[in-house]
């Protein structure tokens, strides 16, 4: 620090009150940008500030992609708007709650804790926000490439909720469900189509082609493939077609912890 | 009316010839042995295994019924949901039967069959008595491996969904259960009988969404992990535990599903419910049925099921009895123009 990084500890109790979590804790951020710094060293103490990330929002990157997602009453509470015109588009600061048994990732910037893509969600509502993240981070492929969500986990972690995840960012407004049975949903509102397929009840991975795989990827389309361990063979044969984004979750410590670790190899 | 119905939605190849609500012949060949090889169904396996039975099948149906293609007043077939593929074969079977005979074509929704299954007998002029006397609008409920969904039926042809799941189908959660554990595919039914034997308070699993039924979804994530937790903690599994097991994860979702109905037979202030016709897999369940005939009993709801145990899993017959209603109101399709629906809702 300072950097894009939030560092979640446990809280003393002196701050004011509403400020800590409602278990005691604070996150903490130092940011390396000048107005911010100088604003609180006038200040001589820290300053709190809300997330400007709403929940399948738009991640703003100027003041008006905020403003527009916020309703008049909301907006009448904001005494002043610094604007600092439109900002270069970067991911979010990366999260790191240290209260735990040891330090985990709640969300994944450009600072790692190790080399590779890991966050902790700590509910099912969680896991649709992670997608959201990792859907915002490859979406700019949107299509120029097919992108491949294939997701490896056990039974009950969660792959369709992360799928959930993955359509509401996308704005999709249907439904989405397990698609164990059908093998294949597809969904399509917002301008947006994805394709949800389940490899589970598959038993070849030559399957995933007879249904329409292939065809899918050439054109470009966005899918998720849950039980991808299955048909990982055939997913990896069309590196070159599509950004393939292996999603593995696992469970955690409680039962509501999942691990969620991507890459895209 | 006599109408030839073909289904080949996802694993069932049938067939089956109906006049009103008569059943003259059911015909269902099951794939699921082969599949059962696999521990799932392989989508190409199903469609050329459909393509290798669907004639003989429906040369079946016709000889049973004793009448001849002349005698046909329609064809009818499933355009969805279902195994996209699999719709393929029977929808062109139908297609090319009825340009070739010049016989008007039906289009049916898989879910409405399953939810007018109940209709269906063999003795036709008692069950026209007893569906002019259904009073609606009325619940509906299928309850099956692709589908949990509550309907409000204004009237047969018109239906609003009232609640839905929002991820594992009833019988899909009741698969994955008995897979947990080791009973193989399909499991529901293994479970079933496996459960018999167990005690259901052996151990506690949380029943979804219990207090919060006003949300009107069906939602089996939730109790999905928290058994394959269970599950894991009482390895190594013997033969009791797996009864054990098995009983508490059936009562844990059925008393979710029967949760949801009774919140909504209680809060339900848009109209009087006196019937409630059940359809699809999971409603040859033994247990389920008990549950929702206490459930109707105590609200003085009369309960409709299947008449046979054909009735309750895929067949075509179903779907010849939601042609017969569609017949009447006049609703046929163009041979060119009628497709696939993989992901038809019941509205569609």
């Amino acid at each position: 620090m300072p950097g894009p990084l939030t560092v979640i500890v446990r809280g003393k109790h002196k701050l004011a009150r509403g400020v800590e979590s409602e278990n005691g804790k604070v996150g903490i951020r130092l940011p390396d940008y000048e107005f911010v710094q100088k604003l609180v060293g006038k200040f001589g103490k820290p300053i709190t500030a809300t997330s400007a990330n709403a929940s399948y929002k738009k991640r703003p990157y100027q003041v008006s992609d905020i403003l527009d997602n916020l309703s008049q009453k909301q907006k009448d509470l904001i005494d002043l708007v610094v604007d600092a015109g439109k900002l270069p588009t970067r991911d979010p600061s990366t999260v790191i709650d240290t209260t735990l048994d040891e330090p985990m990732t709640l969300r994944q910037g450009e600072i790692k804790l190790s080399d590779k893509n890991e966050v902790l969600s700590r509910s099912e509502e969680n896991t649709q926000n992670i997608a959201k993240e990792i859907w915002q981070h490859f979406e700019s492929y949107l299509g120029k490439r097919s992108i491949v969500f294939a997701l490896q986990g056990e039974m009950g972690t969660g792959k369709t909720q992360f799928t959930k995840g993955l359509a509401r960012a996308m704005g999709i407004t249907e439904l989405v469900t397990s698609p164990t049975f059908a093998i294949e949903n597809e969904y399509e509102t917002g301008g947006n189509k994805l394709y949800h397929f389940d490899a589970w009840r598959l038993e070849n991975s030559e399957e995933l082609n007879a249904l329409g795989f292939q065809k899918l990827v050439l054109q470009k389309s966005v899918i998720s493939v849950e039980w991808a361990e299955k048909v990982a063979d055939v997913i990896r044969g069309f590196d070159d077609e599509a950004i393939i984004i292996w999603i593995k979750i696992k469970f955690g410590v409680s039962e509501s912890d999942r691990i969620i670790s991507w890459g895209n190899l | 009316m006599k109408i030839l119905a073909i289904d080949t939605s996802c694993d069932e190849t049938s067939a089956a010839l109906t006049d009103g609500t008569k059943i003259l012949s059911n015909i269902i060949w099951s794939q699921s042995s082969a599949h059962a090889k696999f521990g799932g169904v392989m989508p190409s396996l199903a469609q050329r295994m459909h393509e290798e039975r669907i004639d003989w099948v429906i040369d079946r149906a016709i000889k049973n019924s004793k009448c001849t293609v002349g005698d046909l007043d329609a064809i009818a077939v499933t355009t969805g949901p279902g195994l996209s593929i699999a719709l393929g074969v029977g929808i062109d079977r139908a297609k090319k039967l009825a340009i070739k005979h010049n016989k008007k074509l039906i289009a049916i929704n898989h879910l409405e069959g399953h939810m007018l299954s109940c209709l269906a007998g063999p003795n036709s002029e008692s069950l026209e008595l007893k569906i002019n006397n259904l009073q609606f609008p009325a619940l509906g409920l299928v309850v099956s491996g692709g589908n949990t969904l509550l309907v409000k039926i204004n009237k047969i042809g018109s239906y609003e969904i009232l609640a839905q799941t929002t991820d594992d189908a009833l019988g899909e959660a009741l698969d994955k259960g008995a897979r947990m554990l080791g009973l193989g595919y399909p499991g529901g039914a293994v479970l079933e009988k496996v459960a018999r034997g167990g005690d259901i308070k052996t151990y506690t699993l949380p029943v979804p969404i219990a207090g919060q039924e006003k949300r009107q979804m069906f939602t089996y994530s939730g109790l999905k992990t928290a058994f394959s937790r269970l599950v894991k903690s009482e390895e190594p599994l013997t033969k009791v535990k797996i009864q054990n097991l098995a009983a508490c994860f059936q009562d844990v979702a059925f008393t979710h599903l029967v949760r949801v109905l009774r919140y909504y037979i209680i809060h339900n202030s848009s109209f009087v419910i006196h019937n409630l016709l059940v359809g699809g897999g999971v409603s040859a369940n033994i247990e389920i049925r008990k549950r929702l005939r206490k459930l109707c009993s105590q609200y003085s709801i009369n309960v409709l099921f299947p008449k046979s145990k054909k009735l309750y899993g895929d067949n075509a017959a179903m779907i010849g009895i939601a042609a017969y209603f569609k017949a009447q109101r006049n609703e046929y399709i163009n041979p060119n123009l009628i497709d696939r629906k993989p992901g038809a809702k019941i509205f569609d």
